[in-house]
């Protein structure tokens, strides 16, 4: 981290180091004006190089006329730039020009001694870089190429490839020298070193040179340009002066010259070419401008292989995302299906682990990140208004506390997975600790009068960079957002299949109350015809012998229990459906009350009934005093071989629920059969041995489910049985009952 | 006990009608026990309309009334008597084999005297209605004619 103030940062970034008001003494500079030619600003040194004149408001004379005419023509054509070599006073020039505010620049910068002109020789080297550019194998082996071709065309001591990362700190990953300067090969600079508004002018102008840094600065005069009333913006100028602070960066580095030239890869600033030798060290404007060509060639060649590295990860990824579709689709709740395919929901975007969380669900995979954990980076990102999609390679740095799991987790990609509900799914890269080669330590900035200079000292300094994980790739990202418009889709689609089955369901549970009515009316009536013909017949026919008295009385019981069923069966599909009029039920009272009612069965029979103190229950009581029947009725049908029956009616208050039990000495049962005791029509023991239809503890367990509780049997056969359920308390206090 | 009122019986079924009727005898009720066989007849009963119009006989002592029956069912006539300031008196019985909740609270939220579910056991249906009708037919008193 650096330790620069804000305000250091401002006075830095305001620098106008598009507009120096000076030029580099290597040629002179004209503003002119656009209509009549005539002198609207112009370096000090022009009227020396030109052998002329210069005044504001006139015409340039003497032996630039032949030149002021070539400029006419050119301001005639619709061309951004003017470029030609000419000879003046003596002088090889080149003369450049382009269109500025109301007036254009005319530079004019000499040619270097000694370098031929011939601009055939630099095409067959351009020519053999650029073939080589699509053989090279990679990124590391193309920048070795671009460095030493670069290199070969200029002359320079040593030419470094640098790459920027996402914040703008350079890597040297290319680099060609003749040893007179130190090797930087793989060193990093910070991106303090170059600052944003020259990155800015960097993009605009791909190429820029200072052949002499102990150069003389030559004024523009007059400073403002009297046309916009502002210094004179040299964004496009081949001589402008740079600032004091690089010129003191590049001392402090031991060079003399230096010459750069942007990588724009899609329309952004990828790198440099950085060159610099110890002595002065000039290049002519053609040899600059092939340097360039070959630049470009190399920043195409770079955009391509991007595009092409990403197609083949995405056409990966995408056949990972239909995997995990099919699967999510398939399973009927998505976020299990998901989850469940850990190593494909992983290599989606080579994440280490992964999570999904939701209100009622919470589930990670891969890299151990505690849900807990989870579950605060899913509260941040809420509470920060995180809506779509987050990605960090630095978690720590983003949210407070995340320093705790940044081994497991330091680059997380999170996607929102639902529009309504804060539902996301997370991945997670683990921390990769890397050292770092600085070319001089980049925390240092040196402070003198306010003012910051730039690092004297470009000795290598390492550094461990903690709490950062492999960046996510832009197809990595671009994979995530996919599926997470696909989960959307599904859980749409889900969402719609579910209010239409809740219709469906509506309709059916209609045609199943019709179903049961008619049931109800229906079935029920024959029952009860032939029980009151036979009662009439054995009524009216008292001379019957003892066979037809007996062929009746089992018409009469037979149509008696079928008319129990239809009544059992109603009521077992009533309580499916029943609303539960929770309330305080005095179950002391209720299993009394039970108890009375089967007086009738249990008269001329021995019993013994414990019935010990029974805390309320909270629930339906209605239905709970069904299920006490039921229990109760099985319990004295079941004794009905003891010579003295013994009923235990127990409880007990558990955590959070109160246990109810009935015990009896009766038959019992096998505990082999227990998980059908509960069924529907499960009987254990014969019809002619104990009568009943089979529903009552089908129903006693429907019942107590429906209250939330649990019910489950002991028993031991000849030894007797233990029946207990189990119902929740009533969470908050009051009392209605 | 003179000028005993009737019975009215609204009942479709001809064997439940039997039986009913079976009951009824062995109360030994002095009672007429009118009887009709679907709403809209017992609609003409008791307003003396159509096939009963110009009976003498004044309103029944107790209507002992079937839920389901064709053409105005056991709910619709139980609530046109009880919305009518000059029936309202008349107790209702409700007989019936549903035992659908709503159907028991629907009758009350009529007005309904009494409701009572057909049992299947004979035994408990005539002990019903001997108990319906020996209450409504003979204990009950009913409030001054209000014509």
């Amino acid at each position: 981290m650096t330790t620069m103030s804000e305000t250091d940062l401002e006075s830095c970034a305001r620098e106008p180091i598009h507009s120096p008001g000076a030029i580099q003494p290597h040629g002179a500079l004209l503003v002119l004006d656009l209509k009549d030619l005539t002198v609207v600003q112009a370096s000090e040194n022009a009227a020396t190089l030109l052998g002329t004149p210069i005044h504001p408001g006139t015409k340039v004379g003497g032996e630039a006329v032949q030149l002021m005419a070539d400029m006419r023509s050119w301001l005639d054509t619709e061309e951004d730039f003017y470029q030609q070599v000419v000879t003046i006073n003596g002088q090889g020039l080149y003369a450049v020009a382009h269109r500025s505010d109301a007036a254009f620049i005319l530079e004019l910068e000499l040619l270097p001694a000694g370098e031929k002109r011939s601009v055939e020789r630099l095409f067959p080297r351009l020519k053999g870089f650029t073939e080589k550019l699509s053989a090279a194998p990679d990124i590391k082996a193309l920048s070795a190429s671009m460095a030493q071709h670069v290199r070969d065309l200029t002359g320079f001591d040593r030419v470094l490839v640098y790459r920027f990362d996402g914040e703008w700190n350079g890597h040297v990953i290319g680099e060609d020298g003749n040893g007179v300067l130190p090797s930087y090969l793989d060193l990093r600079f910070p991106a303090a070193d170059i600052p944003a508004q020259a990155r800015q002018l960097y993009k605009l102008n791909r190429l820029r040179i200072i052949p002499d840094v102990d150069y003389v600065p030559v004024g523009v005069e007059p400073a403002e340009h009297p046309i916009t009333a502002k210094p004179l913006d040299m964004s496009f100028a081949l001589l402008r002066s740079v600032s004091p602070i690089h010129l003191e960066y590049m001392r402090n580095m031991g060079t003399a010259a230096s010459m750069s030239v942007s990588i724009i890869v899609d329309g952004e600033l990828w790198g440099l070419v950085s060159c610099h030798s110890r002595e002065p060290h000039h290049v002519s404007l053609t040899v600059r401008d092939v340097c360039d060509l070959g630049v470009q060639a190399f920043a195409t060649e770079i955009a391509a292989r991007g595009r092409s590295a990403e197609a083949a990860i995405r056409v990966q990824l995408a056949s990972i995302s239909a995997r995990l579709l099919s699967r999510m689709t398939a399973a009927a709740d998505w976020k299990i299906g998901l989850i469940a395919e850990e190593h494909d929901l992983l290599a989606q975007v080579n994440a280490d682990g992964a999570a999904v969380i939701s209100e009622d669900f919470a589930q990670s995979v891969g890299s151990v990140l505690a849900l807990g954990d989870v579950r605060a980076i899913v509260d941040w990102l809420e509470g920060h208004g995180e809506t779509d999609l987050f990605v960090s390679e630095n978690l720590a740095a983003a949210i407070p506390g995340a320093e705790r799991f940044a081994e497991a987790a330091s680059g997380v990609l999170a996607v929102r997975i639902s529009e309504l509900y804060p539902s996301w799914l997370l991945w997670f890269r683990q921390e990769v600790v890397r050292t770092v080669e600085w070319g001089g330590d980049p925390h240092k900035v040196v402070r003198e009068e306010g003012r910051i200079h730039p690092r004297r000292s470009f000795e290598a300094w390492k550094e461990q960079v903690r709490q950062h994980a492999t960046p996510w790739s832009r197809a990595e990202i671009a994979a995530a957002h996919d599926l997470r418009a696909a989960i959307i889709g599904i859980v749409l689609r889900r969402a719609e299949e579910l209010a239409r089955l809740t219709v469906e369901l509506q309709r059916s549970n209609k045609e199943l109350e019709a179903f049961s009515y008619s049931i109800s009316h229906d079935l029920r009536a024959p029952f009860r015809h032939v029980v009151g013909y036979s009662e009439l017949l054995r009524e009216r026919e008292r001379t019957l012998d003892d066979t037809s008295r007996h062929y009746l009385t089992c018409i009469i019981d037979s149509a008696i229990a079928a008319g129990r069923l239809v009544d059992d069966l109603l009521n077992f599909s009533h309580v499916g459906r029943a609303v539960i009029g929770a309330r305080n039920v005095d179950m002391k009272k209720l299993v009394t009350e039970v108890q009375q009612s089967l007086l009738l069965q249990t008269q001329n029979r021995a019993f013994v009934w414990n019935i010990e103190n029974l805390p309320p229950a909270w629930g339906d009581q209605t239905l709970l005093r069904q299920v006490w029947f039921n229990l109760l009725e099985n319990a004295v049908k079941y004794t009905r071989p003891r010579a003295e029956a013994i009923i235990t009616v127990s409880s007990k208050v558990g955590d959070g629920e109160t246990l109810y039990s009935v015990r009896d000495n009766g038959v019992g049962f096998n505990m082999r059969y227990v998980d059908k005791i509960f069924g529907v029509f499960q009987r254990l023991q014969r019809a002619e041995d104990f009568e009943g239809t089979g529903i009552g503890l089908a129903l006693a367990r429907r019942i107590i489910e429906r209250h939330g509780g649990r019910i489950w049997a002991e028993s031991e056969v000849d030894k007797g049985s233990n029946f207990s359920f189990a119902l929740p308390m009533q969470e908050t206090g009051g009392t209605d009952g | 006990m003179a000028n005993l009122r009737p019975i009215l019986l609204v009942e479709d079924s001809p064997k439940d009608l039997e039986l009913t009727l079976a009951a009824l005898a062995k109360c030994q009720l002095a009672n007429d026990i009118h009887i009709a066989r679907d709403g809209e007849e017992a609609i003409d009963y008791l307003y003396a309309t159509g096939k009963h119009e110009g009976r003498t006989e004044g309103d029944p002592a107790v209507v002992l009334l079937d839920l389901k029956l064709p053409k105005i069912d056991g709910l619709e006539v139980l609530e046109r008597v009880k919305r009518d300031p000059n029936l309202r008196h008349i107790p209702i019985v409700m007989l019936t084999s549903s035992r659908k909740e709503q159907d028991l609270v629907r009758s009350y939220e009529l007005g309904v005297n009494a409701f009572v579910v057909k049992p299947v056991e004979f035994t408990k249906f005539f002990k019903a209605i001997e108990d319906l009708g020996v209450f409504w037919a003979i204990l009950n008193e009913p409030p001054p004619r209000a014509r």
